[in-house]
């Protein structure tokens, strides 16, 4: 008993470390350029761990998450250009908007085997991105095409979710992402992340004891979807230019699912692992081998997730989480007698 | 009117050709129950291994095939032994392993971006080609003769696949495996030379739509990309594992793509093909011809 609670303390004493670091890292790390690459870094982790939700606990493959960013940052932008709202609210507006888009695209793809709902996420994420680009005026609202919408730098500060220097925006997203961490640890830990699971794993046994699948796997489609448009506004903001084919790309949308892949679907640090491992990989072999090896980062994304789905096909959180598991037991080791 | 009878023809030639390019989509998922999201990249493959056939040796285009064929052929049944085979292996009692899906999609970023990095971004397009731009006359109407050929090209291989299946003793295999695999592999049919088999005969076909492709398109690395989304559409169409419906749905694309245009933006076409494949998809996502048990 007394060697599970020190367990328990190193563990926890580890997490809040590993707090104190994330958060205290922009106090020493002055540099822009690292700064951004971390901001990405956990967006992606955030991205991740929303699509997480419904691609990870739901178990399907939804390809078509870059419309929620797109319909998250869209709504904010336009709220703020045309009517002074500001992208705090807009925020919660996309991602109600997303949540609702989710739930409507959910209900009939639901029901179709794995392959069918991946590709139907893809058409309508493409179908999103092609409306987007052809429609001006949506009604009132101004989408402005192919062009995009640029966010002019005006009255910095909190309430306008706008900053001129990158720290404010590193503690945004560093906030965001344990949120929803902690909530996918709540989650995986109720009745709703059981169900989840349930569903996913063995759809007709969870039926049969009279698990509601469909309107679980809805519950999570909503829940991601809305997360993920508040990353699109919170993207909008940092960028102060969103862009349809850059936003709704279907390079995004994969990306994101590669990451949660790689790193390991279904659970809560997989996302993070992905993003942790990934994103530097594609950063710096853009910055460093960008003109001369284009591409480079892809081939590199394509081949670990190859190995990967072949070795490790539930991602590389499973042998990272045993090392750590035989380490803390090696650091506290088991009294003899106890079982 | 002309105008109308010339956009229908066209619309007829190039959405067979899209039916050429889906072909082997269909085939491998009416064997494999896959989904092959690298099929796009393969049909690429095709396309470069065509371009440096006719660069190099000066042939005619469609001479090329000799070459294309075999190799596409031997690149596809090796993907699937080296690559996809494990996945199958591993996830035995899946009736359709999504792992599958995630596997080609990671062969469709290798390929892609290899061939940017060993070939360049820079599109290509066959010098001294002796089919460019040419036309047959009919009135004021005009049939590009390229298109002409891609068309006999779509029929005649997807009559032969059909032919194979049904009369010889290795289609007849791949029949019972696509029907039951277990069942099969009892019955002694190597269920995983067969998966191969059915790879590479969907590759190859990737590379003869990219042999017809060449003459009158450009080549460059993500040129896949864009026959693979459509690819996707026109199979689940016609209904997916089914040879004639990937033809049909193909030429269901094209005319779309050519008469659209007629009546509204031809950037809107693109946004009604994607309507119309989530209609069918909530609808009737077995498609025109495909089988209901299979989605």
């Amino acid at each position: 008993m007394g060697e599970q609670m020190t367990r328990q303390n190193l563990q926890i004493s580890s997490l809040l470390l590993v707090g104190i670091i994330t958060f205290g890292l922009p106090l020493v790390l002055r540099s822009p350029t690292y700064l951004h690459i971390l901001i990405l870094l956990y967006l992606y982790a955030y991205l991740t761990s929303s699509w997480n939700l419904v691609g990870g606990f739901a178990g399907v493959l939804p390809l078509g998450h870059a419309a929620f960013v797109g319909i998250g940052a869209y709504s904010s932008t336009i709220l703020y250009l045309q009517y002074g709202i500001s992208p705090w609210l807009g925020m919660i507006v996309g991602g109600i908007l997303a949540a609702i888009v989710g739930i409507i695209i959910g209900l009939p793809t639901f029901k179709m085997r794995g392959a069918y709902f991946a590709l139907a996420t893809i058409a309508f994420g493409e179908g999103i991105r092609v409306m987007v680009e052809n429609i001006d005026y949506l009604g009132p609202f101004n989408l402005n095409g192919p062009r995009g919408l640029q966010i002019p730098p005006r009255n910095v500060g909190l309430t306008n979710l706008m900053f001129t220097t990158k720290e404010p925006y590193y503690y945004i997203i560093l906030i965001m992402l344990v949120a929803v961490l902690a909530l996918t640890y709540f989650i995986s830990r109720s009745k709703l992340g059981y169900y989840l699971n349930a569903g996913g794993e063995e759809p007709e046994a969870a039926m049969s004891l009279g698990v509601n699948v469909a309107r679980c796997k809805l519950i999570a489609m909503a829940m991601s979807s809305f997360l993920t448009a508040l990353a699109g506004t919170f993207y909008a903001q940092f960028t102060l230019f969103i862009h349809p084919k850059s936003i709704i790309s279907l390079d995004l949308s994969f990306e994101i699912a590669f990451i949660a892949l790689i790193g390991g679907r279904g659970s809560i640090a997989g996302p993070v692992l992905g993003a942790l491992l990934l994103r530097p990989v594609s950063d710096f072999s853009r910055i460093y081998f960008g003109a001369t090896l284009p591409g480079l980062h892809l081939i590199i994304f394509g081949t670990v997730l190859v190995l990967v789905m072949i070795y490790q096909p539930r991602g590389l959180q499973e042998p990272l989480t045993r090392v750590y598991h035989k380490l803390l037991y090696r650091l506290i080791p088991e009294p003899a007698g106890t079982e | 009117m002309n105008y109308i009878i010339e956009g229908l023809i066209n619309g007829i030639l190039m959405g067979s050709i899209y039916g050429l390019t889906a072909l082997g989509l269909t085939i491998i998922f009416g064997v494999l129950k896959v989904i092959n999201f690298a099929h796009g990249s393969l049909l690429m493959v095709g396309m470069y291994v065509a371009y440096w056939a006719v660069s190099l040796s000066g042939l005619h285009p469609y001479l090329t095939l000799v070459v294309v064929v075999p190799v596409m052929y031997l690149f596809g049944y090796y993907l699937q032994d080296i690559v996809i085979k494990p996945i199958f292996k591993a996830e035995r009692e899946v009736r359709e392993p999504i792992t599958v899906i995630i596997v080609t999609t990671g062969v469709w970023y290798i390929l892609d971006n290899l061939t940017l990095l060993v070939f360049g971004p820079q599109y290509r397009s066959i010098q001294d080609n002796p089919l460019r731009g040419k036309m047959l006359e009919f009135g004021e109407m005009l049939i590009s003769v390229p298109k002409l050929w891609g068309f006999f090209a779509a029929i005649i291989t997807a009559g032969s696949v059909y032919w194979f299946l049904q009369k010889t003793r290795t289609g007849r295999a791949i029949r019972a495996t696509s029907l039951d695999r277990d069942a099969a592999s009892l019955m002694g049919i190597k269920q995983y030379r067969v998966y191969n088999i059915a790879f590479g005969i969907g590759t190859a076909t990737a590379g003869i739509a990219g042999v017809t492709l060449v003459p009158f398109y450009n080549v460059f690395p993500t040129v896949g990309v864009l026959f693979d989304i459509k690819g996707f559409i026109i199979v689940v169409l016609g209904g997916l594992g089914s040879i004639g419906g990937a033809i049909l749905g193909g030429i269901i694309i094209g005319l779309i793509e050519s008469v659209g245009p007629q009546f509204m933006a031809a950037t809107w076409t693109e946004a009604i093909v994607y309507g119309l494949f989530l209609l069918v998809l909530f609808v009737k996502p077995s498609g025109l011809f495909g089988v209901r048990y299979d989605w």
